[in-house]
């Protein structure tokens, strides 16, 4: 049963390349500089952009919370 | 910062919080020995349930300072400070990388303290000092920086009609009588009332400003464009880089602060602990992210601040919302009473942490080891009243050289993050590496802020030092040969095992 399974986030390496790459989307290094600024909502398009990726950081790092990492709970839930 | 809006009505509301603040302490200790065990003082018994845990976690990464401070800071910078979204967001990472794993050894063997861990972890008497010494220093800043923020805030508040020196000690009084009283459940239950103010002042708070800038964000965003398109501009490549460099810094950091890793040994359970953590994932664009829109919406509401001037700018907003009718006046001044409830919530969660370690790490590991716990929960009670006294008389006494060394926290507390982190997953990392590695990492970090070169090309000296440090720690265990039997003790030490 998966629920038995001892799932600890640091031994799955897909989580933390995961982690990187939205890293990599959030910071704007690789929009061009200067130049016209488009705006999405008030925000320029490049901070926009930023924005969604940390938005998408925090829903990744929630979900990893609630769903990656069991270690001893099912057996503290017995013991309780 | 200089409120018209409030006078007696402020000081109404102040002493309302602090009578709510000394009950809640009142009731967390009461009928209970909390004195007699470091675990029931330090950690609320090990037994914080989801609300509790939740709400100290949040008190305590966000301080009144992330509004104050962090609004001027979105007006200066302009877009560029969305970071601050994702820098506290990146925490969350951080935790997930040690928490899971030092919560489960921490119930185990019962730690009260991260230099438990350490020194369970590396038997060193000189790793220990040097990580003792490290986070107490960051810690006593991060203390002291919060002290001072009471005052300004209170005396903001006021209008003056509290004087700041008077306002720092009746609040430091406060804190201090329920800390005493009722330890960490009085933290954290003083953390819950701290952080739903906080929360709410926020939301309305931006409400307000948007409607007075005409209820539209577009509007905000083309005016910088027109006035100041710095502001609105892809950041150039250093600011890219000193982005990526506070990520790391922040997130490490944050996570290894002392009173944050007490926070895991503090959880009731593995199930409360990821679900708080869950949550805490999405506080970010509800606090950091909204002040950033404050800060921006400032841009337009008054413009062409200097950056001393702007420093006032959450307390000049504040006073144009009150204007708006009554409702917004009230919660304008409920929401700056919070402000220093809040600042009270993260110097409360700082000071019982200073508190543990010169009681269990100090007191009960170099001093006194075989004294009874009551007399090491009374020892730590009675340093962090005689530090916070210290650290008022620095405050109000700043030294007229090497002020900088009192403002170092993340860059020499990330310096522990290595044998914290390290020492959980990697059994041949030894103690004599570990030690070179903090230190000197520590030293490149220290010297670096002291002699002004903060950042090299848009990287901090604690980033610079972190990586220093791990290669030392991790290239030196590489040629330190570990016996089989020191192999097998790192592996029993590491385990996930529920039962000593």
């Amino acid at each position: 049963m998966e629920n038995n399974e001892v799932r600890e986030p640091i031994k799955k390496k897909w989580i933390w390349i995961g982690v990187v790459l939205i890293m990599l989307a959030i910071v704007p290094w690789y929009f061009p500089k200067g130049g016209e600024v488009t705006f999405v909502l008030g925000f320029p398009a490049w901070a926009f952009v930023s924005l969604m990726f940390s938005l998408v950081l925090c829903g990744y790092l929630s979900w990893l919370c609630a769903t990656q990492w069991n270690i001893v709970e099912d057996l503290e839930e017995e013991e309780k | 910062m200089d409120l018209a809006f409030s006078g007696a009505d402020g000081v109404i509301i102040l002493v309302s919080y602090a009578l709510v603040m000394l009950l809640i302490g009142y009731l967390s200790g009461r009928g209970k020995n909390l004195q007699n065990s470091l675990s029931d003082y330090f950690l609320a018994g090990k037994n914080l349930g989801i609300i509790a845990l939740f709400f100290t976690l949040y008190a305590t990464q966000y301080s009144g300072n992330t509004i104050v401070g962090y609004a001027p800071t979105a007006y200066r910078m302009g877009f560029g400070w969305l970071q601050s979204i994702s820098f506290m967001t990146i925490i969350i990472a951080a935790y997930l990388l040690f928490a899971p794993r030092l919560y489960v050894i921490s119930k185990r063997m019962n730690f009260v303290t991260p230099t438990d861990w350490i020194h369970y972890r590396f038997k060193s008497n000189p790793v220990t000092i040097l990580a003792v010494i490290l986070m107490l220093w960051g810690l006593g800043n991060y203390l002291l920086e919060q002290l001072v923020a009471i005052g300004q805030a209170v005396s903001g508040l006021t209008g003056g009609t509290i004087p700041y020196q008077f306002a720092v000690i009746a609040f430091v009084l406060v804190m201090l009588a329920y800390e005493w009283m009722g330890g960490m459940k009085a933290v954290a239950f003083t953390d819950v009332m701290q952080g739903v103010v906080l929360m709410l002042g926020i939301i309305v708070f931006l409400a307000g400003s948007l409607y007075l800038v005409g209820g539209n964000f577009g509007n905000v965003g083309a005016f910088i464009a027109e006035n100041e398109p710095a502001k609105v501009g892809v950041p150039p490549m250093d600011a890219a880089v000193n982005w990526f460099s506070i990520l790391i810094l922040v997130g490490f950091g944050a996570a290894i602060y002392p009173h944050a890793v007490q926070r895991i040994y503090s959880a009731q359970s593995e199930k409360t602990l990821k679900k708080s953590l869950s949550r805490m994932a999405w506080m970010p664009p509800l606090t950091t992210g909204l002040v950033f829109v404050i800060g921006i919406i400032g841009i337009m509401m008054f413009p062409g601040l200097t950056s001393g001037e702007s420093e006032q700018l959450v307390g000049m907003m504040a006073n144009e919302i009150a204007g708006i009718n009554a409702f917004y006046y009230w919660i304008m001044i409920i929401f700056f009473g919070g402000i220093v409830a809040a600042i009270v919530s993260t110097a409360d969660s700082v000071l019982l942490s200073f508190s543990s370690m010169l009681s269990n790490d100090i007191y009960g590991r170099f001093v006194n080891p075989t004294a009874t716990e009551h007399k090491k929960v009374m020892v730590g009670k009675v340093g962090g009243i005689i530090a916070v006294a210290a650290l008022l008389w620095l405050a109000w006494n700043p030294p007229a050289t090497l002020y900088e060394i009192f403002v170092l926290k993340f860059e020499l507390l990330v310096q522990v993050a290595p044998a914290i982190i390290l020492g959980l997953y990697w059994k041949r990392l030894s103690a004599k590496p570990v030690f070179w590695g903090m230190l000197i990492g520590a030293l490149i970090a220290g010297l670096m802020t002291l002699t002004g070169f903060k950042t090299v090309f848009g990287i901090h000296g604690g980033v610079i030092g972190l990586l220093v440090n791990v290669s030392i720690a991790g290239v030196g265990s590489l040629f330190v040969t570990t016996s089989a039997k020191e192999e097998s003790e790192a592996e029993e030490m590491t385990s996930l095992k529920v039962e000593a």
